[in-house]
């Protein structure tokens, strides 16, 4: 068994002449719970489609456990969990129908299938609704529909696109307390947040890309020291990824521009 | 404190709009699929310009030979075929159009009377409405040739004839919008819609009947004096008026169309003003007002038939899953399951007019052994379009496919064993409506129609999987606007069923040279085992373009 959940190399994907990841070399190790951080626009949605298998890479490698993805995607996806950027749902379906459906594509048996699309529902307080269509949930109970049909078949690798967008402070604290659990029994999770105190509460390690590139990666105390003076032990992971990003010609100087739009101001 | 910006004018904001409507259609061209698409929507706008040249010309004698001929009342005529063809057309080509919506334009600061116009604008812009002007214009200059003095008059009725055509189009829009607002309510509408539809069918042999037993015409003649109280009566009225010098004919026509202007464009700007203000009749996604499944006892129809549980030894584990998923969106998708009513109630109706039991035409009908291998193409015909765009309800679904670890080859098998038993099971059920009607066919005729039908249906499946994936196009359950599948994907339909028509004519022929009634039946039972091999084949290379595609698919279903 490889120590390494997941291994990109050269990872690259065109959208024409726009380079939106340009050859990616990341790592992250199994048992992680690993935020990836950037701006709007930086790659981040494109790099997680093409470690999911949403999205075909131009040049470059994925791995999975150790598993190729281009040669063996069927063996790849059997391991992972996903919840996408559109979340992925058949609308005209109901919960437990979605999970009912999810669970039996990932080759789980008939009861354990009920059984676990059952105790789901009630963890994500989805259970007294049995016969509501999920075009007619509201989006954040389509969100945890969707974390629940990601985690249903037990993956050793879970996908998590903007996971706690719409989900109220409640049930986020219990699915935190989940995918906590989760990577203390050794699953990695991959998950991208534009909510910065969230990846500094759930995330180990954190990776931050900008046009791209990947410009950061490490664990919190390494990103921390690697933050000019004295200060470095308290400062947050907004102010790190500002800086990083503000470095390598991100956004971070729009602060500095606001005294630009006086019309407005 | 911000500088606000003045407002614009009626005419720039007007600009702006059509402006954006033409920057979209540009955009959408950035795109190979959106380009092959307006192809194939450029071929049948010629059909459709066709459509428009044709009765043009017809337009512009009526004008001429009705004002020259001194036959004025009949000028209510034309009027009457263009207001019936303006307000009908919109609802027929409804699925055709574009789905941008005028109302998302709300969140501007645009005035009222600035949405109104642009709303009446649009209503302008479209096939119906600009085919109906050019038949007006023409029938304005008909009429003009023969008599120059009825020019002024032709032409303030022909205003009023657009003015009010396209309010009430408007009109019957938005009420049909707000009408459609519900899923349900679509679906009952959609209903109601195509069973009009299909009575409008009965229109032909009633009248057969009618005309056979009352065949003076003056009885159809009493329905005319009911019509003249409205607008395309009075047209005719106000034109007889002036050739005839009669002011009362004049001041009663004209000023019953500005009445009935007067009176639509008020209802249509109350209509509008509600919108303005926000009306909300879209379907909410709040649990609170969510549409629920009946509760008390429901089972749906794969739990009724227990597909997906209960053989998992006769399929792949993977497929079983998919086939229940599918079974479930055909019971929730109210449209697809009136579709599934048609066949057996055309072949109810053709059986009427053709066939040799109870026929009407020439008083002989063709004999079973030729009706019913015909209707039963005809049925595949039908029944394979949705083949052709099968991901097309997916929505964001798609991806579910896409990350799950199964192949796509699975997803086809399942998908087109969902479709293959539904063209069986309304096969058999045109079958014995046909049986019944018409008598059965004979043996050889029998088993010919089942191998050519099982040729056809597993010899376009491969190209269906392929268009599938190459030319996808979202379509929404129960909605009737911009509900069509791809242009492309539509040739590439009616091409396939040319190709196979072609072949089953060349079976057919050879029997017949040869005069053995078994050959086409032999020869079909042939072509079935090579065409479903053919599929079988097909299913690995389809699953490995699938990933090829799998941008496409999402791109096209996630919007």
């Amino acid at each position: 068994m490889t120590d390494v959940a997941i291994r990109t190399e050269k990872l690259t994907r065109r959208f024409g002449n726009l380079f939106a990841v340009d050859g990616m070399d990341l790592e992250v190790t199994a048992g992680q719970f690993f935020g990836f951080l950037g701006p709007n626009g930086a790659g981040k949605s494109t790099t997680i489609k093409m470690l999911t298998g949403l999205l075909a890479p131009s040049s470059g490698r994925v791995e999975v456990l150790g598993i190729d993805f281009a040669t063996h995607p069927v063996e790849v996806k059997r391991q992972i969990g996903v919840v996408p950027e559109g979340m992925g749902l058949f609308e005209r379906l109901t919960g437990t129908e979605y999970l009912r459906f999810v669970g039996r594509m990932y080759g789980l048996d008939q009861q354990t299938t009920e059984r676990r699309a059952q105790e789901l529902l009630e963890f994500m307080q989805l259970a007294d609704r049995p016969k509501t269509m999920i075009v007619d949930y509201s989006h954040g109970m389509q969100k945890k529909l969707a974390l629940a049909a990601a985690v249903i078949h037990g993956p050793r690798v879970l996908f998590l696109d903007e996971p706690f967008e719409g989900v109220d402070a409640l049930a986020a604290g219990a699915l935190k307390s989940l995918l906590g659990r989760m990577t203390e029994r050794g699953v990695t999770i991959f998950l991208t947040s534009h909510v910065m105190e969230i990846v500094e509460r759930l995330c180990s390690h954190v990776a931050i890309i900008n046009k791209g590139r990947l410009v950061a990666q490490g664990s919190l105390q390494e990103l921390r020291a690697g933050v000019p003076g004295d200060e470095g032990a308290q400062v947050t992971l907004e102010r790190i990824f500002l800086s990083i990003v503000g470095q390598h010609g991100g956004p971070s100087g729009m602060e500095s521009q606001v005294d630009e739009l006086s019309w407005l101001t | 404190m911000a500088d606000l910006a003045g407002p614009i004018s009626l005419s720039e904001q007007i600009r702006l709009v059509a402006g954006l409507r033409w920057r979209m259609l540009i955009n959408s061209l950035h795109k190979k699929n959106n380009v092959l698409d307006l192809i194939g929507m450029g071929f049948v706008s010629l059909l459709a310009l066709l459509l428009v040249i044709g009765p043009a010309f017809a337009f512009y004698f009526a004008g001429y030979s009705l004002v020259s001929a001194g036959r004025l009342p009949w000028l209510a005529a034309p009027f009457w075929a263009i207001f019936i063809f303006w307000q009908v057309i919109p609802i027929f080509a409804a699925g055709f159009g574009s789905s941008f919506e005028f109302r998302t334009l709300l969140r501007f600061p645009f005035s009222a009377s600035a949405f109104y116009l642009i709303g009446l604008a649009y209503g302008l812009a479209n096939f119906p409405a600009l085919a109906c002007i050019c038949w007006l214009v023409l029938m304005t200059a008909g009429a003009t040739v023969a008599n120059s003095s009825v020019l002024p008059i032709m032409l303030l009725v022909a205003i009023l004839i657009i003015l009010l055509n396209v309010t009430v189009e408007r009109l019957i829009g938005s009420w049909l919008e707000r009408l459609l607002a519900r899923r349900r309510s679509r679906e009952i509408f959609l209903g109601i819609f195509i069973l009009l539809m299909f009575s409008m069918q009965f229109i032909t042999p009633i009248q057969s009947q009618y005309v056979k037993k009352n065949p003076n015409p003056a009885a159809f003649g009493g329905i005319v004096k009911y019509l003249a109280p409205f607008p395309p009566s009075l047209s005719a009225r106000v034109i007889s008026g002036v050739v005839r010098h009669d002011s009362v004919d004049i001041a009663v026509g004209l000023s019953g169309l500005v009445g009935f202007v007067f009176i639509f464009s008020a209802l249509l700007w109350q209509r509008y003003a509600a919108q303005y203000r926000g009306e909300e009749f879209s379907e909410s996604p709040a649990p609170s007002r969510a549409v629920s499944l009946p509760a008390a006892g429901w089972r749906s129809i794969p739990q009724i038939i227990g597909i997906g549980r209960s053989f998992p030894g006769l399929l792949p584990p993977m497929i079983g899953p998919i086939l229940r998923k599918e079974f479930c969106y055909l019971a929730r998708n109210g449209f697809a399951f009136f579709l599934l009513l048609l066949p057996p109630a055309q072949m109810l109706l053709f059986s009427s007019q053709f066939g040799s039991k109870h026929p009407i035409i020439a008083g002989r009908g063709l004999n079973a052994d030729l009706f019913f291998p015909a209707m039963m193409a005809y049925t595949v015909l039908i029944v394979m379009g949705p083949a052709y765009n099968t991901f097309a309800y997916e929505g964001r679904g798609i991806q579910t496919y896409i990350t799950a670890p199964l192949k796509f080859s699975d997803i086809f098998a399942g998908k087109n064993l969902v479709s293959a038993a539904m063209i069986a099971f309304e096969v058999a059920l045109c079958g014995v409506v046909l049986a019944w009607a018409i008598g059965p066919p004979s043996i050889p005729t029998l088993f010919t129609t089942i191998f050519a039908l099982i040729f056809t249906v597993s010899g376009q499946l491969p190209i269906a999987n392929w268009a599938s994936l190459s030319f996808p196009r979202k379509l929404e359950f129960g909605s009737m606007r911009g509900q069509r599948n791809s242009g492309v994907s539509v040739w590439i339909m009616f091409g396939a069923q040319i190709v196979l028509a072609g072949i089953s004519a060349l079976v057919l022929s050879t029997a017949r040279w040869f005069g053995n009634p078994w050959l086409p039946a032999e020869g079909f039972a042939f072509l079935a085992a090579a065409a479903l091999g053919g599929y079988f084949a097909s299913l690995q290379p389809l699953s490995e373009l699938a990933e090829k595609k799998k941008e496409i698919l999402i791109e096209a279903l996630c919007r």
